[in-house]
């Protein structure tokens, strides 16, 4: 199929324009054309429409959302079909797949129900028959012991397995065009890979036509074959993948291009002193943690000394180790990346600095204090030293707030100066983050991501932290906001020196801001050591893994990597 | 699952005790005592002295509790002052009829509102939705013995098709087509705020669950919106819905007083009215902990099945 008609259209998308009553309209001018059997990657920022369009394929644009131009599947209009005959369309000739598989299932009915469900919509009624496929389909997306899953539920599958039983869904009524908006973006870098690898053979092996919708350049250099650029709802460029990533020509593709963070080739190392001039040089080495050169032994602004944590039912048996024996030191000033997949016990290390999680063995030591022993006044003084930022600005600063006041809280709390002193202190912070003082009067909803993330990072520093927990906190924004919060980020811990405790799923961000990196897997440290090192000649096994399933932003190297994957 | 029932049986267990305390006492703090009811206006202090004390009531308030604590454990409810006759006889005289009743109202409500609400969300029109909401308000807001009065004047007085009270001659079992014509006045009195609360929650879970990102799943597999409505949406909607069907119950155990009153419908409804105005000790103290006792099981109830139609509860045993 793929080489009978290797050019021929399948999808064609044509001057779509999509308004809200909104001043902007989310897509402007967006036209696509799909082939037969190839993926292409539908590129851009948040805003750029790229969602949007492949929504409006299937008359799934939510309510008040008006569309125009013309969306073309195999000769027939789309745009404008009644539901009845969109039904027929959706999931037998274009199926769709979404971002997050967390919700994307319906969590009170089984795996099967759902497959059921989705094969009955096409005419499929008899149950056996429906049973029989739905065994089919899981093992086409490759979940183990097929007959035994259909009678899970959701919540009983792991992140990746429910991405594959979506994926499952989608591939049903065999469609000729799949629309994969944002597929592995919500998964780790492991199964991130294995699914990547799973679409492309699914496009050999069935012929379907994959739209891939995704910030991730990485994603794309790994499996497009073409790729289109939009911004802002229209189209900036478009091409194969290899020729784009070699030679954008529109300032933006360069601009995209060249804010994505790239991971060191294995075995060759770079020096973490060299990306952080002022930081201290090097960690004051633990008892278990092999350090290369030591500094004058100042005290660690964090240390946790053979840590354990257990969630759930304290009873015996029943508690679930969420970090096991874990030791580290954070130096004064020091940036320590902490690395891992989803479950690997980074959060809860980081929340356990500030004594937000039960410890069940261990000691913490803030500054050489004992958190967790030390009296409630005490406590309180040494929590004045640490400050967090979190993932999601816009869960973490209050809406009603304006973000002045938001900043000024913690001096409030603390009782720092004068209200006036507060007010000059807050306009100081808003210029330390690089932003008007004016801003301080603002909502959180008036501001972009990036700027809520800076107000986040300002009311962090607000009483001068000497240890700062940053989870993920650059994993929402896009790839060249992240850049401009990551360099302002670099610029103020060198400036104020404050230690911090970087968590983070992204290998490349800590790279690029990490002095010392520490690897967890299922709670328990796996390595330690510059990053540098550690990242180019990485000891554990899990470690190479890690950074091998990385996507490289480089569709050169794709031969190569999918040789070393499949080893 | 067995741990949390435990704990939800405990918890149980004492918001029953501390309420017997709280009836016991709210009782004897009602203006009025069963003393001048009994002995009459023109009674000397002395024969009210002494019915007083034949009644146990000169005794301390806590002695008097623990007294009745002990009759209710050997299930010996004792004479009623004034109505005639045992407490327990009164009590299982009219237990059935307001039963029946309260049943009746109970899955009107339900099932009405499983249709209304479902309706509402299917045919999502606004005129329909503009009308279901009207009715709404009205009958949240409208009190149960108007609602009740309303329907005796025109289904019974104005429009003779159905009896106006009583309760069916010949019990409900013999002829229930004859019975269903007694119950349907006072059931549908009873039920209307009940239903309209239900219609209204349910509807607003619906929506929210229509906006869940499952349901876009679906329809992009071309399932029909309806289909996802009642096999995908209903279901996830169901489990909250029946913890406030509990609370409802509450309702319609306050609103069985007053239709029964309307209906001259011989339950415990009326009996407890009776017995408040006759300052029936006996009689009132065991009808109010037996209306807790049947709310804290319906409650429980309610959480267990939530529980149960909840796979991520019911198959890990967290609550």
């Amino acid at each position: 199929m793929l080489d009978l008609h290797p050019t021929e259209t399948v999808l064609a998308i044509e001057h779509l324009a999509i308004s809200f009553a909104q001043p902007r309209p989310a897509v402007e001018d967006v036209s696509v054309s799909l082939r037969r059997g190839e993926i292409l990657a539908l590129v851009g920022e948040s805003g750029s429409g790229k969602s949007m369009t492949a929504r409006a394929v299937l008359g799934l644009l939510p309510p008040g959302a008006r569309a125009a131009g013309s969306i073309r599947y195999d000769g027939e209009e789309l745009l404008g079909l009644p539901e009845t005959d969109l039904n027929r369309i959706r999931g037998r000739r274009i199926a769709m797949v979404f971002q997050e598989p967390q919700t994307a299932l319906n969590p009170v009915r089984t795996i099967g129900w759902q497959l059921r469900e989705a094969l009955r919509a096409h005419g499929l009624k008899s149950r056996r028959a429906a049973a029989e496929r739905a065994v089919e389909l899981l093992r086409a997306v490759e979940i183990p012991e097929p007959e035994r899953r259909l009678g899970s539920y959701p919540h009983q599958l792991s992140g990746g397995q429910k991405q594959r039983v979506v994926l499952a869904l989608a591939l049903a009524n065999e469609p000729e065009v799949l629309l994969a908006d944002e597929p592995t973006t919500a998964l780790d870098v492991t199964v991130q890979a294995e699914i990547l690898r799973l679409l492309d053979r699914i496009r050999e092996r069935t012929g379907t036509a994959i739209v891939l919708i995704t910030h991730n350049m990485g994603v794309v250099a790994e499996i497009a074959d073409r790729v289109v650029v939009l911004q802002a709802g229209n189209v900036v460029e478009e091409g194969e993948t290899r020729t784009l990533f070699a030679n954008p020509r529109e300032p933006y593709t360069k601009t995209l291009l060249a804010s994505v963070l790239r991971l060191p080739e294995l075995d060759s190392v770079v020096e973490p002193s060299a990306l952080l001039p002022s930081a201290p040089a090097s960690d004051v080495p633990g008892p278990d943690v092999p350090g290369p050169d030591v500094p004058a032994p100042d005290v660690p602004a964090v240390e946790f000394r053979g840590v354990h944590v257990h969630y759930g039912s304290r009873r015996r048996g029943r508690a679930f180790p969420a970090v096991t024996d874990v030791s580290l030191r954070v130096a004064p000033g020091e940036v320590v990346g902490l690395v891992g997949e989803s479950g690997s016990g980074k959060t809860t290390l980081g929340r356990l600095a500030a004594g937000l999680v039960p410890l069940a063995e261990g000691r913490v030591l803030l500054q050489g204090e004992d958190v967790l022993a030390a009296p409630r006044a005490e406590r309180r003084h040494l929590r004045r030293g640490l400050a967090f930022v979190h993932q999601d600005p816009e869960a973490s600063l209050d809406p009603r707030y304006a973000v002045g006041a938001s900043i000024r809280e913690p001096l409030d709390i603390h009782r720092v100066g004068t209200p006036a002193e507060r007010d000059a202190r807050v306009a100081e912070l808003l210029d330390a983050v690089q932003l008007p003082a004016s801003y301080a009067a603002r909502r959180p909803r008036e501001l972009s991501g990036g700027q809520r993330q800076r107000i986040a990072l300002a009311r962090a520093l607000a009483l001068e932290p000497t240890l700062l927990v940053a989870d993920e906190p650059t994993s929402a924004l896009d790839v060249s906001v992240q850049a401009r919060v990551l360099e302002l980020f670099r610029d103020l811990q060198e400036r104020l020196g404050f230690a911090c405790l970087f968590i983070s799923h992204d290998l490349a961000v800590v790279h690029q801001v990490a002095d010392r990196v520490a690897v967890l897997r299922g709670g328990e440290l796996v390595e330690t050591g510059p990053v540098g090192t550690v990242f180019a000649r990485p000891e554990a096994d899990y470690t190479r893994r890690l950074l091998d399933a990385v996507p490289v932003p480089d569709p050169a190297r794709r031969g190569r990597r999918v040789r070393e994957l499949a080893s | 699952m067995i741990r949390y029932l435990l704990h939800r049986l405990g918890s149980a267990l004492l918001v029953t005790v501390l309420a017997s305390i709280g009836i016991f006492a709210l009782i004897r703090l009602v203006p009025g005592d069963p003393v001048s009811v009994l002995a009459g206006p023109d009674a000397t202090p002395a024969s009210r002295a002494a019915i007083r004390a034949e009644l146990g009531l000169d005794r301390p308030f806590w002695s008097q509790y623990a007294h009745w604590l002990g009759d209710l454990a050997r299930l010996d409810l004792g004479p009623s002052y004034k109505l005639g006759g045992d407490v327990g006889s009164l009590i299982a005289d009219g237990a059935l009829n307001t039963v029946v009743l309260t049943l009746f109202a109970l899955v009107l409500a339900s099932v009405g509102a499983l249709v209304t609400s479902t309706a509402a969300v299917v045919w999502d029109r606004r005129w329909l939705n503009s009308l279901l909401s009207a009715l709404n308000t009205a009958a949240v807001a409208v009190p149960t013995f108007a609602t009740a009065l309303v329907l005796v004047l025109v289904f019974a007085v104005r429009f003779p098709v159905l009896p106006a009270g009583g309760t069916p001659p010949g019990g409900f079992f013999t002829h229930p087509d004859i019975a269903f014509q007694y119950l349907l006045l006072p059931g549908l009195a009873l039920a209307l705020p009940a239903w309209a609360a239900l219609t209204r929650f349910l509807t607003e879970a619906l929506r929210t669950q229509l906006q869940q990102p499952y349901v876009t799943t679906a329809r992009a597999l071309g399932i029909p919106r309806r289909r996802i409505v009642l096999t995908q949406a209903l279901r996830n909607a169901l489990p909250s819905s029946v913890t406030v069907l509990g609370i409802q119950f509450g309702t319609l155990l306050g609103g069985a007083i007053l239709v029964e009153a309307v209906f001259a419908w011989p339950g415990l409804g009326r009996l407890i009215e009776q017995g408040i105005s006759a300052r029936d000790y006996p009689v009132v103290q065991v009808l109010l902990l037996l209306s807790v006792v049947v709310f804290v099981l319906t409650q429980l109830a309610g959480d267990l099945i939530h529980a149960w139609l909840d796979p991520r509860v019911r198959l890990n045993g967290v609550s």
